[in-house]
């Protein structure tokens, strides 16, 4: 029996939230949130210390039976792809709480508890071996982030709540059918190791494709399934985006990494084109909408659309690159579009308006602030010797050798990034201070800095040197990729 | 029939002898009772379940048939028994104090329950049409009392009328479909049923009486096309009594459902379809016409009727599975059904009704506790994991895609999408909007009781479902 180090990252924050429940001041509630989320990033950082990154296999396994009468089991495990986004969960686990520490004034005790439930649930969605406790996972995330959406958001929070939930319900519930009908194609069972070892006849391969595939699709959101995103993201609270953009959106590449891409090997090869056509489309097209937003908290929402369509557009090239790039950008997005949205929570709660062209020479009143929003804009248009540089030149040379006309208009995407984040900061923080005239506006202060900082180094660590990152998840990308070539040379 | 056969049917129904005894002695008792002691028939009530529940206990070690093939006690019978005194008991903690503030206090309410309970505990253990018709008849006549038992309110009086009406049109189809049987085949026992139909399935007199036996069995349960008196029953009953009907005649009526479509009938095949027809429209209904709901208690009504209409998904399914899913479905339907209700029933205070959705309006403010709760029955009913209703959803779901009838599951699959809406829009309604007017909820111990189990059930279920499911599947009968 090895020491459940798994089980102890997801259940810290649960054992937060129980405690958070009998404090009183508001104060006690916030310092004990940090110090649960910052425990549980120490927690996954020695996770990440004693990961062996020489071997494909699962590791720090855990398993219980849970339901045997229909071989259902608690199972937890990691690989590469995984370790890489608990490490990050964690990480926006902390930043959650340091950005809601003034933004939410009400009900704090109810909102952390809220946090917390997310964040662990969100951690067993990356850690579970059993497809069974997997969807538990995936669909209880719901209810703690209606109510994040719903109870702490914006004007319009009832719509953007009610319309998340639908959408993410709707799509999962497709995905339960698809992993009932899994479970009897592959032998009775919920075991994802002994559900990928399977080797499923096309036709089924094929419908539980499409069945996974609007699922997955709602989570991250691809074009025509998006248009819940902008809606919850501008309604959400800060943290609230950070947790959708950061965590939330990655679930359903995620659920490409993990299931449909080794369960559904042949299906996967066949419908890769589809799949880039539909990245490249939301690429394009997340980018234009992006381009014509006035709301900051929309452009924002609008451009993860687009960067989330090179994640897809990296998976589904099936090739190393592309793979490694798709998910490399996966968690650059996290951190980057996190912060992104950590910085329009900053100027909201100090200016009360999303609005860019009320902003203006921010530079002047609050330098700090514009610099690093500087560093983050960059990153987010992929300039070199940042992070998303490194993800991006992956997917696109994996798109490229997949599908060049796919590949090109991720290119065209690309630019259309820079011509809207460019605009986006010059009107926000040069030119004169329309502002500052009209509102005080302070420079970030110790608490802000201490949850931007942390991605601000990530944003420079993995832009000048990847090879970390990329070395936790080489092995399992390798070895994921085999198994799609070996059992998906076509039907 | 020999004084030994008589000693053995006796012990086989001694549960059901329990509570009609019990009852009759409590009908004497009620009259001796003062007022302000009323509580002292809510505990004799329900003592006499408990004593009947541990009867049942002890005689559920093996099958006992009894009656010449009328009755049997096997374990299948155990198990809705066991769901029908949770519901009764449950009810009888709830009635209490709402009996007080609608001043229904009266022995005759406690003494119809117990009555009802024992229709349905006869229900749940026949095995021929003439029993299924004696124990169906034993219940619905008492819930058509129970119905109009708030005397002053007219809404209540026209519920009871109505539900009679219907009611009695519904069991003379029944008794029509029994006629035909028997004179088709000779026989009303299942087992001879089953004989007489694998002989000549394709005969078209036969496959009429099914027909009729079926509408006056989803009659009972609140299927389409026989669900047009629930919703104005539902909402002029008494809560309590609305609440006792949503789950314990409910699951009566599935257990003779289960009994006389998987038991005997299996090889009249086109049966399937009819109630396979009848699952896709009774849930489309439901879920469609609770969107419009601005009742609570007719919500309710609509969502019980898409509940029963997943629950004949499970029906539809059959095999042993099947039928498994069908019973921890209600199980667990149960007990969620039974926590809403009692959170809707504790609102009745003074001159606040609580049946109107837009009166919770910022509950979560005013009331935390009581808000966390409904928020767990209700995504519960929504089928959200990690609560129990996710769990019956998902067993019904891996019945229906084992016996192959992947495109009903995706049916049901969509349609608890539309019904998560109108339960995720009184979720909106209680945590997001701003408070109207305050509450004073009528929480009297045995309210707390009944949610701290309700609410207990629907997470422990959903936690740890292996338990009960193997408790299910062992409780099927033939296996």
């Amino acid at each position: 029996m090895e020491f459940p180090l798994l089980s102890l990252i997801m259940f810290t924050p649960v054992a937060g939230a129980v405690v958070l429940m009998f404090l009183h001041s508001d104060d006690a509630v916030r310092w004990t949130a940090l110090g649960v989320t910052v425990l549980d990033l120490a927690l996954s950082i020695a996770m990440l210390a004693s990961f062996d990154t020489t071997t494909h296999a699962m590791q720090f396994t855990e398993t219980h039976p849970w339901v045997p009468a229909l071989g259902i089991t608690y199972a937890l495990g990691i690989d590469g792809i995984s370790a890489l986004f608990v490490f990050l969960t964690a990480l926006l686990g902390s930043i959650c709480v340091l950005a809601s520490w003034v933004a939410i004034d009400r009900k704090v005790k109810e909102f952390m508890v809220s946090l917390l439930t997310m964040q662990a649930l969100m951690l067993g969605v990356f850690c579970a071996l059993d497809l069974f406790l997997f969807y538990v996972f995936w669909e209880a995330m719901l209810i703690p982030m209606y109510l994040i959406i719903g109870v702490w958001g914006g004007e319009g929070r009832v719509y953007a709540a009610l319309k998340f939930f639908l959408y993410t319900l709707a799509g999962s519930l497709l995905f339960l059918i698809g992993v009932i009908v899994l479970y009897f194609n592959g032998g009775e069972t919920f075991d994802i190791l002994a559900l990928t070892a399977q080797d499923l006849p096309f036709p089924v391969q094929s419908w539980l494709f499409f069945a996974f595939l609007i699922a997955f699709a709602v989570k991250v959101p691809m074009v025509p399934v998006h248009t819940w995103l902008p809606d919850a993201h501008v309604q959400a609270p800060t943290a609230g985006s950070i947790i959708l953009a950061g965590v939330l959106l990655k679930m359903g590449a995620y659920g490409f990494l993990r299931f449909s891409l080794p369960m559904l090997p042949e299906a996967s090869v066949y419908y890769s084109t589809l799949m880039l056509s539909l990245s490249a489309l939301a690429i394009v097209y997340g980018g234009l909408l992006a381009l014509a937003q006035d709301d900051l908290k929309k452009l924002v929402a609008y451009s993860s659309i687009s960067h989330m369509g090179f994640v897809t557009m990296g998976i589904f090239a099936l090739n190393l690159r592309g793979l490694e790039g798709g998910i490399l950008q996966m968690f650059n997005h996290g951190v980057t579009t996190g912060a992104l949205f950590l910085f329009v929570g900053l100027i909201y709660e100090r200016t009360h308006t999303r609005s860019i062209a009320e902003y203006g020479g921010l530079m002047k009143a609050a330098p700090v602030y514009t610099a690093f929003l500087a560093l983050f804009t960059l990153s987010s248009m992929a300039l070199p010797g940042t992070n998303s540089f490194i993800g991006e030149l992956l997917v696109l040379s994996g798109g490229f050798a997949a599908n060049l006309a796919v590949g090109a208009a991720a290119v065209l995407g690309a630019l259309l990034g820079a011509a809207y984040l460019l605009g986006m900061y010059r009107k926000v923080a040069l030119g004169p201070a329309s502002v500052g005239a009209r509102f005080k506006i302070c420079d970030v202060n110790a608490r802000e800095m201490a949850a931007i900082l942390p991605l601000a180094v990530l944003v420079l660590w993995v832009g000048l040197y990847p090879k970390p990152f990329l070395g936790i998840i080489d092995v399992s990308v390798k070895h994921l990729l085999a198994q799609v070539h070996d059992k998906g040379s076509g039907p | 029939m020999t004084a030994a056969a008589l000693f053995q049917s006796a012990l086989a129904s001694l549960p059901e002898i329990v509570v009609i005894t019990g009852a009759c002695i409590l009908l004497i008792l009620g009259q001796l009772v003062r007022r302000g002691q009323e509580y002292f028939l809510v505990w004799a009530s329900v003592a006499i379940v408990l004593i009947a529940a541990l009867a049942t206990l002890i005689l559920s070690s093996e099958v006992r048939p009894a009656y010449t093939g009328m009755f049997v006690a096997d374990r299948f019978a155990v198990f809705f028994k066991f769901v029908f005194y949770l519901a009764t008991i449950l009810t009888f903690l709830l009635s209490r104090k709402y009996a007080d503030i609608e001043g229904i206090g009266s022995s005759e309410y406690y003494v119809l329950l117990l009555f009802a309970l024992s229709g349905m505990m006869i229900m749940a253990s026949a095995t021929d049409l003439l029993s299924i018709y004696v124990g169906l008849e034993l219940m619905v006549l008492c819930t058509y009392v129970l119905t109009g038992f708030l005397r002053r309110e007219r809404r209540s009086n026209e519920a009871a009328l109505k539900y009679v009406i219907l009611g009695a049109v519904s069991t003379g189809i029944f008794l029509y479909g029994v006629s035909l049987v028997y004179g088709l085949t000779g026989t009303t026992q299942l087992d001879g049923m089953a004989a007489a139909v694998t002989g000549d399935p394709l005969d078209p007199g036969l496959l009429l009486a099914v027909v009729f036996i079926v509408a006056g069995l989803v009659f009972k349960v609140g299927a389409v096309p026989f669900h047009m008196w629930l919703p104005d029953v539902y909402e002029g009953a008494p809560t309590t009594i609305t609440a006792f009907m949503s789950v314990g005649p409910k699951a009566a009526g599935f257990a003779v459902i289960l009994r006389v479509f998987l038991n005997p009938l299996v090889a009249a095949s086109d049966v399937w379809i009819i109630v396979a027809v009848i699952a896709v429209v009774t849930m489309a209904l439901g879920s469609f016409v609770a969107l419009v709901q601005d009742n609570f208690k007719r919500l309710l009504a609509y969502s019980s009727i898409a509940h029963a209409g997943f629950a004949l998904f499970g029906v539809v399914a059959g095999g042993a599975d099947g039928i498994a899913s069908v019973m921890l479905y209600l199980l667990i339907y149960s007990l969620m059904n039974l926590g809403i209700f009692a959170t809707v029933i504790m609102m009745r205070n003074g001159n606040f009704s609580g049946e109107v959705i837009e009166d919770y309006s910022g509950f979560a403010k005013s009331r935390p506790g009581l808000a966390l709760l409904m928020l767990l029955y209700l995504f519960s009913l929504a089928g959200i994991p990690p609560t129990a209703g996710f769990f019956a959803k998902f067993y019904v779901l891996v019945a229906l895609v084992e016996r192959g009838f992947v495109m009903l599951a995706v049916i049901a699959v969509l349609l608890s999408a539309v019904a998560a809406y109108f339960y995720i829009r009184i979720v909106m309604v209680i945590y997001m909007r701003e408070p109207e007017r305050t509450f004073d909820p009528a929480l009297t111990p045995s309210v707390r009781a009944t949610l701290a189990f309700t609410a207990l059930g629907t997470i422990g279920i959903g936690l740890f479902p292996a338990w009960f499911l193997r408790l299910a599947q062992n409780s099927v009968f033939g296996g």
